[in-house]
């Protein structure tokens, strides 16, 4: 299934530079559009007002529609269908969509809990000093399993779990038993092994990523009768970063 | 040399190795996300073949998103053994750091003087040792053969291999009256002349060899470097403040030819003790006397030597020796010829006059009788063993018992207290300054020193006795009881002294291990001690020694002591202690000191590779002004290798001015390198600026290596993206970073 | 008081620079550095270095602002780091200015001892003078803090992606509108 599109691509790179010519050519009218010289400097919208000068937390508590997240989804999601080879490729590619969100959302979520005084980040602190970056897994965790689904959802995550098998200490569970990207989307028989949530598993990998835990996380379906598009988020750390929780641990950094 | 027409081909320093890839971005989040690519290509294909339940898909090779700053290391092509199987606590040891505390250890040795008959220095002076009999012993004393056996004040008994005394001829001790500091006199100025010289000598071994490497890759102490410090902790002449230098034992020799020998051997004593030989008064007259007969082998009856041995032995008790040597010269050509091994340990003034010597050709280095050296060796090992030690051993129980003990009692402690509340009483007129007026009484203050035999001056000693027995445990708490003491009486001298051994032995000490607090209280230490020598007694020469112990011993020490270690190399650039040479041999000290430091318990962190690094190229820069390419081109290396670690790519920095600093260093290193081996960099074709040559051909190996790289790793990752349409490809030509998106 | 602040993306590459001096206390607002201008490198090289204790502290000190960490004693430079959580990592290089009467000096010069302390009296009443006072370490912090701000509105921009040189003329100018307020 792989050599015919192995052998094309091989043959674009050969013809490499003369279709970069002709794909520019066709992009030169549109292009002209949003790029802007980098002679001529920014270019300033009419009302002076840059990004710096708009507050981050105008729209901290604005919703988006839910049907034009829904319909902004699925554009996504058929975007990364086209040219795929199969759901591996596909889940990769939401996967890969997610992630620089993730990293986007860790700084943006530390900014919106220091400079307010309402504790967004940890229920439990009370007082208005700023949020420490986690150092632990299950800080860093804990931080996703709430602050991050609260800003993305709404409300927390349903289960934090850690696997119970010896052979794996790297690996947690973040289970979300409705998963908002999923609800209006319904996978085709034949391709019964996508969970679209892959999109959420690369905010999250972006997150874990930022903050210095190198990890792989995955979405997979484990349907219950009361929750059938129940999503099981599979975080597995890297061998540096359970080297560096031993060494935390064994220093008492908390 | 290699002078140009031999054409022997030229070999490059090792620092040279080919010109780095150098990428013009390596942003975390890459443009064409060719890593990430690839690992995710790897992982759908490890998936893919898997059982239908991701849930259960392999563990055994987790691929990471590389991009992770802390996945650098797993990444980089340097071994990573080295560096986490030498987590233990005592990583300093591995970087030769032992060998420098043996030196340490070393050069507090007992010194033992030689008083010899003429007829003694005559016959040796026939051997070839125009210096007499002490010139003849002194190398050998340094080193004593086999096992000494100490014995520590609490009983238990340790052997060493390396102790060692110095002879001094009785004649010079303290003749050079201690104070005499003129310009060029001062020993400071000398050991940068040792040095220059050293540096200046092209064949010697220090100024052209690279230093070599020990097993474990850690770079060994340069040999400059121990030069340095040999001749910085022997160029401190006897003084009343520290007994180091003061006679612990006399050799008092005469010879079978000796006409009178137990007359002459009389009168040698009472030289000692009055007379013009007559040590100076701060000395304690209270030490041991050694009577040494030696027979000539060649000229005299043997009988009638060990007759007269008996007699000695009757008359003067035990501390005797009969030495059988040869009175004729050796010469290389005798069958049974050894060389004389090279004295060590010489002040940086006799060094001077030494190597000068050795440049007008007229220093033959002497040769002695296989037997002769044999004699000589076994006479020093009894010297020592047998009474030397014993003596010290004695000397230091007794005045524990007898001075100590009752100082640290309850009345020793009442009674210094005491002395200071009436010194506060008595001495109101001297102001907030001092505690008190005049203090015990027993500081001279118009001459500077404690009375021999005030219990200030034997504690003193006491604890510079257990310091050359190495029971430092022993001279950590004596210095510690008496260093407030010396600040009381204003006897700056001794106060600095004091605490600078306080300190040292605190260090030296393998049981005081590294509670936090202690090391705070040493760097205290040090820091009165520097003071009180640069500020109160303007005595550069001993704040440099405090200094430099300072920096070796916290090396020694390893973990957070390193850092400390390296401030103080830091402080001594700053004083301006030492010349040109030595400020760059502090800067790799610097560097070598943030070397040592290695992360800590399996972590990742810890290690000051950037600082190590950063510290060998200001001495790579220092180097190239002095004109020493090849010691240029040794620091350059270990900065790279110390940088390997830390850095992306091997050689690229991620800031422009550094990269353009040591671009530039790198090629001025080679330049000048080339240049000093004899070959003219000008005479390439077309290199009329070296300068400019140099960086398009490191511009083109540098383009060249990235597309090489990019050919290895981009296209894995193109061949798996499988269907990618002809946009995916374009973006690995950096157009423009839209592309992603498109591609995406 | 010269300041030389970068931000480093989490593989050491520099995404933005600035020379600044202070502006407060009569201060014109243009860095003069001790090195000579030939050696800018120095400031490079002194931030490179204290990557090693970033990277140290990083793990045992989980505040987003770590204070001042590190020192370069022969130039009196001091640096203060605070990393974002998405490990980005801003750094800040101060240095206190060289004595009137000492010379321009290089490395390792001795006329550098014990100028740190006899400056702080020489710049009087710039916030800053001194470079580990409480004072300071709070004014460190506002700048870091107002620079945080912008870097996350630059980080919020889809045309930017993280671990690129942030070239926004409006964020060089607001990084030094901070400079000016604060240090």
């Amino acid at each position: 299934m792989a050599a015919p599109p192995r052998h094309s691509s091989m043959m674009s790179t050969s013809n490499a530079g003369t279709l970069q010519s002709s794909t520019t050519d066709r992009q030169q009218a549109p292009q002209q559009l949003p790029t802007p010289q980098p002679t001529q400097g920014l270019r300033v919208p009419s009302n002076r007002k840059t990004i710096y000068d708009r507050h981050l937390n105008r729209s901290r508590n604005a919703e988006s529609s839910r049907a034009s997240f829904a319909y902004l989804f699925g554009e996504m999601v058929t975007y990364a269908q086209r040219r795929v080879t199969g759901i591996q490729d596909l889940e990769k590619r939401l996967n890969e969509q997610g992630y620089p969100l993730g990293l986007r959302l860790l700084d943006l979520l530390f900014y919106r809990s220091t400079s307010t005084s309402s504790s967004a980040l940890s229920s439990s602190s009370t007082s208005s000093s700023p949020p420490n970056r986690p150092l632990r897994i299950i800080t860093l965790l804990h931080l996703i399993h709430g602050p991050l689904w609260r800003l993305l959802f709404q409300r927390s995550a349903d289960a934090l779990e850690h696997s119970v098998s010896p052979d794996t200490p790297n690996e947690y569970m973040i289970t979300d038993n409705d998963p908002l990207v999923n609800t209006y989307i319904s996978v085709p028989r034949e391709m019964n092994m996508l969970n679209c949530a892959a999109f959420v598993a690369g905010i999250i990998e972006g997150v874990c990523d930022g903050c210095g835990f190198e990890a792989k996380v995955s979405a997979h379906n484990q349907p219950t009768e009361m929750w059938p598009s129940r999503t099981v988020f599979l975080v597995r750390f890297g061998d540096s970063v359970m080297e560096r929780e031993k060494v935390l641990e064994r220093n008492g950094v908390k | 040399m290699t002078s140009p027409g031999d054409g022997t081909p030229v070999k490059p320093p090792p620092s040279f190795s080919p010109g780095p890839a150098r990428a013009t971005s390596k942003s975390r989040y890459p443009d064409g996300q060719e890593v990430t690519h690839s690992i995710d290509a790897e992982l759908a294909e490890a998936r893919s073949p898997s059982s239908p339940t991701p849930l259960s898909a392999t563990t055994a090779e987790l691929p990471i998103r590389s991009a992770s700053p802390h996945a650098r290391s797993v990444r980089s092509s340097t071994p990573q053994l080295a560096r986490s199987s030498l987590g233990s606590p005592f990583d300093g040891r591995f970087d030769g750091s032992e060998d420098i505390r043996s030196l340490i250890i070393r050069a507090f040795s007992p010194t033992v003087t030689v008083h010899a008959s003429e007829d003694t220095d005559e016959l040796v002076r026939n051997k070839g040792f125009r210096g007499g009999f002490c010139e003849l012993i002194r190398p050998f004393g340094e080193t004593v053969p086999g096992k000494v056996i100490i014995r520590d004040s609490v009983g238990s008994s340790r052997a060493w291999e390396d102790y060692g005394v110095r002879f001094v001829d009785l004649k010079g001790f303290g003749r050079s009256p201690p104070g005499r500091d003129s310009a060029r006199d001062s020993p400071l100025a000398q050991i940068e002349e040792v040095l220059e010289k050293q540096l200046n000598s092209a064949e010697g071994p220090i100024g052209s060899s690279v230093p070599s490497k020990d097993v474990l890759g850690f770079p060994a102490t340069t040999p400059l470097c121990k030069l340095f410090l040999r001749q910085l902790l022997s160029s401190t002449s006897a003084a009343p403040h520290e007994t180091f230098g003061h006679p612990v034992a006399s050799v008092i020799t005469i010879s079978s030819r000796n006409p009178a020998p137990l007359e002459t051997l009389r009168q040698l004593y009472a030289e000692s003790n009055t007379g013009d030989k007559r040590l100076p008064e701060w000395v304690n007259q209270e030490y041991l006397r050694y009577y040494v007969l030696i027979h000539d082998e060649e000229r005299d009856d043997i009988t009638e030597s060990t007759k007269l041995y008996d007699q000695m032995k009757r008359h003067f008790g035990l501390h005797c020796h009969l030495l059988r040597l040869r009175s004729s010269q050796c010469v290389v050509t005798d069958d049974d010829s050894v060389q004389v091994p090279q004295c060590e340990w010489l002040s940086p003034q006799r060094t001077v006059i030494r190597e000068t010597l050795v440049d007008l050709g007229t220093d033959d280095t002497p040769y002695l009788f296989d037997s002769d050296a044999t004699a000589i060796r076994s006479f020093i090992r009894e010297l020592i063993v047998q009474s030397v030690i014993p003596f010290m051993e004695n000397r230091v129980a007794v005045w524990n018992d007898q001075v100590a003990s009752r100082r640290r009692g309850i009345s020793g402690r009442f009674m210094s207290m005491s002395r200071r509340w009436a010194g506060f009483g008595s001495g109101s007129r001297s102001g907030i300054g001092g505690s008190s007026g005049s203090g015990s009484g027993n500081y001279d203050s118009d001459q500077h020193f404690y009375s021999p035999d005030s219990p200030e001056a034997i504690l003193r000693k006491m604890a510079d006795f257990a310091v050359m027995l190495r029971d430092w445990k022993l001279s950590a708490s004596t210095y510690e009881m008496i260093r407030s003491d010396f600040g009381n009486d204003k006897a700056w001298k001794y106060h600095a002294a004091a605490h600078e051994m306080c300190a040292v032995s605190t260090l030296l000490n393998p049981m005081a291990m590294s509670a936090k607090i202690k090391l705070e209280s040493v760097d205290q230490m040090f820091e009165t001690a520097c003071y009180s020598y640069l500020t109160r007694c303007s005595d550069p020469t001993h704040a440099l020694r405090c200094l430099a112990l300072a920096v070796e011993l916290l090396k020694s020490r390893g973990g957070s002591a390193t850092e400390s270690a390296a401030r103080w190399a830091m402080r001594v650039m700053d004083f301006g202690l030492v010349g040109s040479v030595g400020q760059i041999l502090f800067m790799e000290r610097v560097a070598a000191c943030y070397a040592s430091k290695t992360p800590a318990g399996g972590a990742k962190w810890g290690a000051r590779r950037r600082k190590a690094g950063m510290w060998s190229l200001f001495a790579a820069d220092q180097w190239l002004k002095l004109g020493k390419p090849n010691l240029a081109s040794a620091c350059v290396e270990e900065a790279e290798r110390l940088y390997g670690e830390v850095l992306e790519t091997d050689g690229i920095f991620p800031m422009p001015e550094m990269q353009t600093f040591v671009d530039n260093l790198r090629h001025a290193v080679k330049v000048e390198y080339l240049e000093a081996r004899g070959f003219d960099a000008r005479d390439e074709p077309a290199t009329e600026d070296p300068l400019d040559t140099e960086e398009t051909s490191e511009k083109l190996e540098k383009i060249d290596k990235r597309n090489h790289r990019r050919s290895l790793i981009g296209l894995p990752g193109q061949l798996d993206a499988g269907n990618l349409k002809m946009t995916a490809t374009v973006r690995d030509s950096e157009n423009s970073p839209n592309d992603d998106f498109e591609r995406a | 008081m010269s300041y030389y602040f970068t931000i480093l993306s989490p593989t050491d590459t520099p995404i933005f620079n600035i020379a600044f001096g202070t502006s407060k206390g009569g201060g014109d607002g243009i860095a003069r550095f001790r090195f000579p201008d030939t050696a800018q490198y120095m400031n490079q090289f002194i931030i490179h270095s204290s990557l090693d204790i970033v990277e140290e502290a990083q793990w045992t000190n989980g505040g987003m602002y770590l204070k001042h960490i590190d020192t370069y004693p022969p130039a009196a430079a001091y640096i203060s780091a605070f990393l974002t959580p998405s490990g980005a990592r801003f750094l800040l290089l101060h240095q206190p200015p060289q004595l009137p009467s000492g010379s321009s000096s290089g490395l390792g010069s001795s006329s550098l001892l014990g100028s740190s302390a006899s400056t702080t009296r020489a710049s009087s009443s710039s916030v800053a003078a001194n470079p580990t006072s409480p004072q300071t370490e709070e004014a460190v912090r506002q700048f870091m803090n107002e620079v945080y701000e912008s870097y996350v509105k630059t980080s919020m921009s889809p045309f930017y992606k993280q671990g690129m040189e942030i070239k926004s003329p409006v964020f060089r100018t607001k990084v030094t509108g901070a400079g000016k307020k604060w240090l």
